[in-house]
């Protein structure tokens, strides 16, 4: 309802204030920020405190264990065995997926003509659901010699079964999933590597492996770090796919950390163990991914 | 996009018209198509919801009997929903926890799981049902799934057993006339079986609670029928899993395996495979608990060829026990607004009739029986042993829920060969004693 002549007095040549560049606008982000620390950070650092007790999940019934819960932990079999799975799957998925991924990125980077399909279909397994990869899987890796990928490649395997290829089964799930993923990141990195370079390179005599050597895989280094870095902390905490696949079996063979600590809460009904067993994974996943981070940073170089 | 904005020809009062426009258009459909969720019945009386959360085996049952109860008493509507076991298990605990839970919920029946009446009924979480009259009339052997203390907190309709589905058809085929009635005889069925080329006993051993039935078949002959008091024993801390009947039951177990009567790899084999093996004749049975009949028969294409008998866990037929466990209840929750209302929807499903039509659906036998119960002809030759052979599933009077994943967990390294029968017996101890 302001009077149209309000905005006319205003003399035009009166610029508003120049907000300078260097302080960004805080008050913009205040509305976010609220509802980030009342549905993430509040409930996170509130639920902290039951790590520290023997509360069951339900009633009212609980009372401080002090550091009872982290000492349980480390004479628990089950959970301390899990942290090895956690760690080996986490490496062969970050290993696999991102030399996957990196060898999908340079394939389709490539002048194909079917390398949009290509992109597509790569990509296309991220947007499915884990748990429904999972249960596709399960058909595929039925043991029956004469179905699934048994039948395909003429193996008799035990995928899900067997405890010591269970392990790897679900690395191969996982890594048939997210290569897409890790392609797109590495795609994103070729293509900021400037084509000046590789002509450079070229009139220099460089071969092919020569200038992926010295021109793109330096240059590459952004979408490393954050490959590497996402794919270990999608490693350090995975459930949906061993969850729906193997529920941490046969025996314990395939228990990750994030399936005990789903087990404690709500299978076995101790709600304090399971929050330290979280607490635990999240300071190992946040230090992991620090001490990567910085190292990574370290090696990358920009043009 | 930026440059697609900046280039387009619309003056600022352009696009607040247009914006308007819009948002008058929205809110006019917004009003149309809002859905009238104030319904009241008849009379102008308001209606009283009841919420049930239920397992997805609960679904036939509870269906049936909240559109009749809604018929019988107007007023009241019970809306049930139902998830798979380990979705309700969690969301409901959640629930539990934070102190909003459904007036009705699914309820197992004993102590060995985290929603089962023992542990939510500790919680005070629970309401007592010991008024009703449904209530006095609980077999004596029943009474530790549904009570504690003394005071009933879990309904349910009734029993079911677990034995060996079969199909008759791959039987007559191999030449068996008869179901075997001792272990003997159930070995060399087996073999029989084998020989004509068939698997014998499906086991769909990656679905971790289809590992638990072979040893639970066996255990009510091997422990039970010696000293039908090893339950209270166990819990007075003067028998452990070591060293009793369970040792044997193991070795039958495995016993198995080695004879080649399994198929090939049940670690890795589903029990939805399991199914389909039985259903389609490709393997002649699988030891199940009789709720899951439905699912065989539906996989078959003749349902009428399959059918149960008693899994012999003896070598004397006089001396052959079988398990007979309460099947998945409900109870009403003893905070909520609506309990009054929630216990009188229970007192209802106590009635014999209701009883009845619930064990009905689910091939189950009916807690209490009249003269219009009917039984599933599949479990009829259980009947002779359910007044003094029969004990409940295991883990309904074990102490915590860790017992039951250990011995899931157990089997599977057992078939697998990775552990030996007395680390998997100490394993399951150790979890007896958290």
């Amino acid at each position: 309802m302001t009077p149209l002549t309000a905005r006319r007095a205003r003399p035009a040549s009166a610029a508003r204030p120049r907000r300078s560049a260097t302080t960004p606008p805080w008050l913009f982000a205040a509305p976010a920020l609220a509802v980030y620390a009342l549905v993430v950070l509040y409930p996170a650092i509130s639920g902290v405190v039951y790590a520290f007790t023997d509360w069951s999940g339900i009633g009212e019934d609980w009372s401080f264990v002090g550091l009872a819960n982290f000492r349980t932990l480390l004479g628990d079999e089950q959970a301390m065995g899990s942290i090895g799975n956690t760690l080996l799957l986490t490496l062969a998925v970050v290993a696999v997926q991102n030399g996957v991924g990196l060898l999908l990125a340079l394939g389709v980077h490539a002048r194909l003509k079917s390398r949009a399909l290509l992109r597509v279909v790569f990509f296309a397994p991220v947007v499915v659901s884990p748990v429904m990869v999972a249960f596709l899987w399960k058909y595929i890796y039925n043991p029956d010699p004469e179905a699934g990928l048994n039948g395909l490649l003429g193996l008799h395997v035990d995928w899900l079964g067997d405890p010591s290829v269970a392990l790897w089964s679900i690395a191969g799930m996982v890594v048939w999933q997210y290569a897409g993923y890790s392609m797109v990141i590495f795609l994103a990195g070729l293509e900021g590597v400037p084509k000046e370079l590789h002509e450079a390179a070229m009139i220099d005599g460089a071969g092919t492996f020569q200038r992926f050597r010295y021109v793109t895989w330096p240059l590459l280094a952004p979408a490393v770090t954050i490959n590497l870095m996402l794919s270990t902390i999608g490693g350090l905490k995975l459930f949906d796919q061993v969850f729906a696949a193997t529920n941490g079996g046969p025996g314990y063979a395939t228990e990750t950390l994030s399936t005990v600590l789903y087990k404690q809460a709500f299978v076995f009904g101790k709600f304090g163990y399971s929050t330290a067993v979280a607490l635990v994974l999240a300071l190992f996943v946040a230090a992991v991914s620090l001490i990567q981070v910085s190292y990574l940073r370290g090696r990358e170089v920009s043009v | 996009m930026t440059g697609l904005l900046h280039d387009a020809r619309v003056s600022r009062g352009q696009f607040f018209r247009l914006m308007g426009g819009l948002a008058l258009a929205s809110a006019a459909t917004a009003c149309s198509t809002r859905p009238e969720t104030t319904a009241t019945t008849g009379g102008g009386g308001t209606t009283t919801e009841l919420k049930f959360v239920g397992v997805s085996d609960q679904k036939a049952p509870m269906d049936k009997l909240a559109a009749a109860y809604a018929q019988a008493t107007p007023g009241v509507r019970v809306t049930p929903s139902y998830a798979p076991t380990d979705q309700v298990q969690t969301s409901l605990r959640t629930q539990l926890g934070a102190g909003n839970a459904p007036d009705l919920h699914v309820v197992y029946p004993g102590s060995g799981s985290a929603m089962s009446m023992t542990q939510i009924a500790q919680a005070g979480l629970l309401a007592d049902l010991s008024a009703q009259a449904w209530t006095q009339t609980i077999p004596a052997g029943f009474k530790p799934a549904f009570q504690l203390d003394g005071k009933t907190y879990l309904y349910s309709a009734g029993s079911s057993v677990i034995g060996a589905v079969y199909n008759k058809k791959v039987f007559q085929q191999a030449g068996i006339d008869a179901p075997p009635t001792t272990w003997t005889e159930f070995l060399a069925v087996c073999d029989k079986l084998k020989k004509a080329g068939v698997v014998p006993i499906a086991l769909g051993a990656q679905t971790p609670w289809v590992t638990q039935l072979i040893t639970y078949a066996l255990v009510p002959s091997t422990v039970y029928a010696k000293d039908p008091t090893f339950d209270d024993k166990q819990q007075a801390g003067q028998a452990t899993f070591a060293g009793s009947g369970w040792q044997q039951a193991f070795e039958m177990y495995l016993e198995l395996q080695k004879r080649g009567f399994f198929n090939d790899k049940p670690n890795g084999t589903t029990f939805e495979q399991q199914t389909s093996m039985v259903a389609t004749g490709k393997a002649a049975m699988a030891v199940q608990v009789s709720a899951v009949l439905p699912d065989f028969r539906k996989a078959a294409s003749s349902p009428d060829d399959l059918s149960m008998f008693p899994l012999p866990g003896a070598d004397d037929a006089d001396s052959v026990w079988i398990p007979a466990g309460v099947v998945v209840g409900l109870g009403a929750s003893a905070k909520g607004k609506n309990a009054e209302a929630a216990k009188a929807f229970i007192d209802f499903l106590g009635k014999q009739e209701n009883i009845n039509a619930w064990a009905k659906e689910i091939a189950a036998i009916p807690l209490t029986q009249d003269a219009s119960s009917t039984i599933d002809p599949a479990v009829e030759s259980f009947l002779p042993f359910t007044k003094d052979r029969a004990v409940p599933f295991m883990d309904q009077r074990w102490p915590n829920a860790e017992v039951q994943p250990v011995h899931f967990a157990v089997v599977q390294k057992l078939l697998a060969g990775d552990s030996t029968i007395d680390e998997a017996l100490k394993k399951m101890d150790e979890a007896y004693r958290k």
